[in-house]
């Protein structure tokens, strides 16, 4: 009781602009609020109890240490979910005075140096979580990575190195002790340790950049190259139960759908679309949280909520293109072009930079027999983005359907040429020059030379067909017949009826010693 | 009598005196702010009204050049204006808000002490540059032997062609420089990329954004600030080839398979060591692009194997200013890119071939740069020791914390950070003078001796506030050497490489740029820090087209031209 009093009485003279102190605590830090003024209500309300609750603990004088501690700490945490790390700190910081036992504090001081770039401050930190909790994997994990950023990895090591050791399993910490052996430029190591994170969980895209430059420093390019082409931005991190904890304190719509955002990464879609109803509940307009909700319940099977959540989106915010993107894509599942047209329509009126509603735009208008109306479209992407493969094969597509037979094999032959990873390219250049009515154009041996590539890749019924075009093509009309019944034979076992239905039109061609000059019936454009 | 013949092959334009003098009278102080009280009273403005318009947070640029050939840098100042509907409302000050241009009346006296003086002399240009400004770019892209100014804009970029005569005339779109896709760049560079004996051009262009498609980015706590540009997403870059004074878009041939992102900052540069000349592109929160120069009249995108698209453990960061230079004084183009506070900015060490590794931790430059969001930065020597520092600009784009309340709460202080000559970086700023102790959303930056006295000045422009002219104090109290690159036409030959042969001192590598940094132009001359060493060194210029020329017993501490064709 007397420390507390003693504590009290700093904080009163500290907060009076005085530093005289007549006993041994540390000083606590003056705290105050900073402008809530631009935050949702729901945020400043939070933080005003929580202010409020804090003043309360302090004045009541037989309150524990522990308990204005947690005053303190709480109040502290709810700032730094809400980005007000100043004013967390001396929160954190007289939580951890009135505390030093407790590792919440320093750990989530840890975190918020971290956060703004002070990392010998953000090490010392984790230190003194980790003397708190020795075994604490979430410290021992943040701590290797401030290392490793301070140009320690001989430090880093046997952090990671415990972590590993505690947790077999820690995906984290394999990856640090990888880091750990680039940083040394082990490459050896490196391989060893990353290849192990992808052995555990092949999902873990984060580690293929790594372990290519660590292929790179054995000399193995070819592995290095492979695995670059597999890398995404996909961030592996602790299990961190205190960062939880804080992330999920505060109520805001854009604190809901930062939550639901994550539970999404994570194929949570139930959590997710719980966390986004939690935002509605504050902010029912809000137009991106209704967007969110939508996908979601998509990705849950729910297509009928899904839409009744993009068309609240589109009532919410009239222009708010996401929305009608979305809802363009569900209608353009279910082949509805016409009204698909109208909302990415809508879309890129409201967004006329965005590629992928435009896209999709021109793809319904093909679809329909507008393709001369989906070019200018193609067209406007080439112009933002000249290396979208959807945008090239389509608008290559697009000419084959009207006519310009040339122009679409020269767009074929440049997309293989840009995407040589890409089948898409060399399938549809093999289709067209099987297949053009053009005499100019067509080419049944170099279709031939593609598709015959392409079967080292992998079969499919419509390359098959491709095949059975070429065939035809070059005069082979048995073979191609051949070919087309085992493909007529997959498709009914598949149960593929329209299929079956082209396949046998055809089959009936090559049976008259006739060659195909359709690449696609209007109903199997791609 | 060999050396004095080769020495009597470039020509001695200024000699620093290497003491004091009066642009650099600041006592102890390595670098004093004297923007002001020589002539350059401007202020930017950024239109910020509390919508949030993306453009608002991203300049602006400045420009060192000499546009009337006397041998000292000229200025031109970036300006915005107000965005959106209320473009009328709260301008300050008379008049059309409007880029200004700045004349170096610098006076060197009979002592070698210096009165530096600069006129504005905007009107008598002919630079209306009106629109909302981002970057500054500069080259003579006609032959002429006069530097012609490139201006990027939110809106259409334009190119000023300089008449000879101290104005200039819009060219943009007899040249083929005007593009009205809604793309905008900050960053821009001029090279020869085909060694045609004409400057090309890339256009790092950013995001696909209008003010139509404006988006409302809250923090977590509901208060709103500027979006990433990830929001809008990014635009393809172009390349322009100069054909004999006419620029075309070459951009879907030459950089076919490019994974373009919102570019900030672009720093041309020969990365592989073939003789010709590379491109790195810095994207803000994508991966970096590094285009290989195929010879052919195209590039290939290589930076993801080449390691310096991505950090070391595979993370886009968000980088904005760039700068390739020599650090480890190996030979080779090492770079370094400024980014987000928590990011620190990276270095990437060349092996030679074009091969990077990430060395932004065990340099300490990651941990020294990281609670700082860099913009314009530059490998420069400033204490002419032989060996390449580091200075970067800084400002926030998420408001501070706490200051939501205020109008522009984005500032940070600049750094310093000196070469340890060991491979590591220690921070300086203490001691660099009072200027870096201001706060300020630092963004563009151009580096140069703007006084002639043998060290380098920097010119800062910041987001909505005063430029700042850092004059060096100290750096010519080391020797140096001051060259001037130019081929037959009197042009500067950006992108040629000069080796400094010292006897019993380790090689100098260094080239002539004006790119790098973030929006800015700097100096294209070369200043070569000697430290202690007074041998007179033999100079070989690798120009742009492949050949080189030498240069034995080049005198010191001053500045003089290095014509292409004059040397051995």
């Amino acid at each position: 009781m007397k420390r507390l009093a003693a504590i009290i009485g700093a904080l009163v003279l500290l907060a009076g602009g005085c530093s005289s102190r007549e006993d041994r605590e540390p000083p606590l830090k003056p705290v105050s609020l900073p402008d809530l003024s631009k935050m949702t209500a729901s945020a400043q309300k939070q933080i005003r109890e929580a202010h409020g609750s804090l003043t309360k603990t302090i004045e009541k004088h037989e309150a524990a240490p522990a308990k204005v501690a947690e005053a303190y700490g709480t109040l502290g945490r709810i700032f730094m979910a809400a980005d007000q790390t100043d004013a967390a700190e001396p929160c954190l910081l007289n939580a951890q005075t009135l505390a030093p036992s407790d590792i919440r504090w320093p750990y989530y001081l840890g975190h918020l140096n971290r956060d703004r770039g002070q990392l010998p401050a953000a090490a010392a930190f984790f230190e003194r979580a980790l003397e708190l909790r020795p075994d604490d994997l979430a410290s021992l994990v943040w701590l290797g990575d401030i290392y490793l950023a301070l140009g320690r990895p001989d430090d880093a090591e046997p952090r990671f190195a415990k972590a590993l050791a505690l947790q077999p399993n820690s995906l984290s910490a394999r990856f640090g002790l990888g880091r750990t052996a680039l940083a040394k430029q082990d490459y050896s190591a490196a391989v060893t340790h990353l290849e192990g994170v992808l052995a555990q969980d092949p999902e873990a895209a984060g580690a293929h950049y790594p372990l290519a430059m660590a292929y790179r420093g054995v000399g193995k390019l070819d592995k290095a190259d492979a695995h670059l082409r597999q890398r995404e931005d996909h961030v592996i991190l602790p299990a961190d139960p205190l960062m939880v904890e804080l992330e999920e304190l505060l109520e805001s719509p854009q604190a809901y759908e930062s939550r639901g955002i994550r539970a999404l990464d994570r194929k949570d879609w139930t959590e997710a679309a719980t966390l986004f109803r939690k935002g509605l509940a504050i902010a029912p307009d809000n137009a991106a949280l209704h967007h969110r909700l939508g996908t979601a319940l998509y990705l849950m099977g729910d297509g009928a909520g899904a839409r009744n959540e993009f068309e609240a989106a589109v009532q919410a915010s009239p222009d708010y293109h996401l929305a009608q993107y979305s809802l363009g894509v569900l209608l353009q599942a279910d082949g509805r072009h016409a009204e698909a047209i109208d909302r990415f329509t809508a879309a890129v009126r409201s967004r006329p930079g965005d590629t992928a509603a435009r896209v999709r735009l021109a793809a319904s208008l093909r679809r329909i027999g507008r393709a001369k109306d989906a070019l200018s479209h193609y067209e406007q992407v080439a112009a933002m983005n000249p290396d979208l493969t959807e945008a090239r094969f389509g608008h290559a597509i697009a000419l084959v359907q009207i006519g310009r037979h040339r122009e679409a094999r020269d767009r074929l032959t440049e997309g293989m040429k840009a995407d040589p990873h890409s089948s898409l390219f060399a399938h549809g250049l093999a289709r067209l020059l099987a297949t053009a009515r053009d005499d100019r154009i067509r080419d049944g041996q170099r279709a031939m030379t593609l598709v015959q590539d392409l079967l080292k890749q992998g079969r499919t019924l419509d390359l098959g067909a491709t095949m059975a075009m070429a065939l035809a093509e070059l005069g082979q009309f048995a073979q191609a017949a051949t070919v087309q019944r085992d493909l007529i034979a997959a498709a009914e076992k598949a149960g593929l009826r329209d299929m079956v239905a082209r396949l046998t039109r055809n089959l009936g061609l090559y049976e008259r010693g006739e060659p195909c000059r359709t690449p696609w019936t209007a109903d199997e454009v791609p | 009598m060999f050396a004095l013949l080769l020495t009597a092959g470039c020509s001695a334009d200024s000699g620093g005196s290497g003491a004091a003098n009066d642009p650099g009278r600041g006592g102890d102080e390595w670098f004093t702010e004297r923007a002001q009280e020589t002539g350059l009273d401007f202020v930017h403005f950024n239109g910020a009204s509390g919508r949030f318009y993306y453009p608002e947070i991203l300049p602006p640029g400045v420009g060192l050049f000499d546009y009337d050939n006397d041998g000292d840098l000229d200025v031109y100042l970036v300006q915005g204006r107000r965005l959106g509907a209320d473009q009328s409302s709260d301008t300050p000050g008379a008049g059309a808000l409007k880029g200004r241009f700045y004349r170096n009346d610098l006076r060197v006296n009979a002592d070698g002490t210096r009165h530096l003086h600069f006129t504005d002399i905007t009107g008598k240009s002919g630079i209306d540059a009106t629109q909302y400004g981002l970057g500054v770019t500069a080259a003579d892209v006609d032959n002429d032997g006069w530097v012609d100014l490139l201006l990027t804009n939110f809106g259409t970029n334009q190119l000023f062609h300089n008449n000879s005569d101290g104005t200039f005339t819009d060219v943009s779109k007899p040249r083929g420089i005007e593009d009205d896709s809604g793309r905008f760049a900050v960053s821009a560079a001029f090279l020869d990329y085909d060694r045609d004996g004409w400057l090309d051009l890339y256009v790092a262009n950013n995001a696909n954004y209008t003010l139509q498609n404006e988006t409302v980015c809250p923090n977590m706590a509901g208060a709103r600030d500027y979006c990433p540009p990830q929001i809008y997403g990014g635009q393809p870059d172009r390349l322009y080839r100069n054909q004999a004074g006419r620029f075309v878009d070459v951009s879907t041939k030459a950089l076919a398979g490019g994974k373009f992102g919102p570019a900030l900052g672009v720093a041309t540069a020969d990365y592989n060591g073939d003789g010709w000349i590379d491109i790195y592109v810095a994207n803000d929160g994508e991966a970096n692009l590094l285009w290989i120069n195929q010879r052919d009249g195209t590039f290939r995108e290589a930076a993801l194997l080449a390691g310096a698209a991505l950090t070391e453990e595979g993370k886009a960061e968000a980088s904005m200013g760039v700068d390739a230079g020599d650090f480890d004084n190996d030979g080779d183009e090492d770079l370094v890119m400024t980014e987000l506070t928590g990011q620190g900015s990276n270095l990437y060490a060349n092996d030679g071939s074009g091969i990077f590794r990430d060395v932004s931790a065990a340099s300490g430059l990651g941990q020294l740069s990281v609670p700082y969001t860099g913009w314009g930065t530059a490998w420069f020597d400033f204490d002419n020791d032989g060996w390449l520092d580091i200075l970067s600009v800084n400002g926030t784009i998420v408001a501070a914390s706490g200051r939501g309340a205020e109008a522009f709460p984005y500032d940070q202080r600049k750094v310093l950070f000196r070469n340890r000559r060991d491979g590591r970086f220690e921070d300086v700023t203490g001691q660099a003078g009072a200027v870096f102790e201001l706060s300020e959303s630092g963004r563009g930056a151009a580096f140069g001796d703007i006084d002639n006295d043998g060290d380098v000045d920097v010119l800062v422009g910041n987001d909505g506030g005063r430029v700042r002219l850092l004059i060096n104090n100290s750096g010519n109290r080391s020797h140096w050497l001051g060259i001037r690159l130019v081929g037959p036409t009197g042009r500067d030959m950006l992108g040629a490489r000069v080796e400094v042969i010292r006897g019993g001192s380790p090689t100098i590598w260094r080239r002539a740029r004006s790119d790098g940094s973030y929006g800015s132009a700097n100096d294209p001359r070369v200043l070569v820090g000697l430290g202690t060493v007074t041998d007179t060194p033999t100079v070989r210029v690798h120009w742009p087209d492949g050949r080189a020329e030498a240069w034995s017993g080049v005198a010191i501490d001053r500045w003089m031209t290095m014509r292409e064709g004059s040397g051995r």
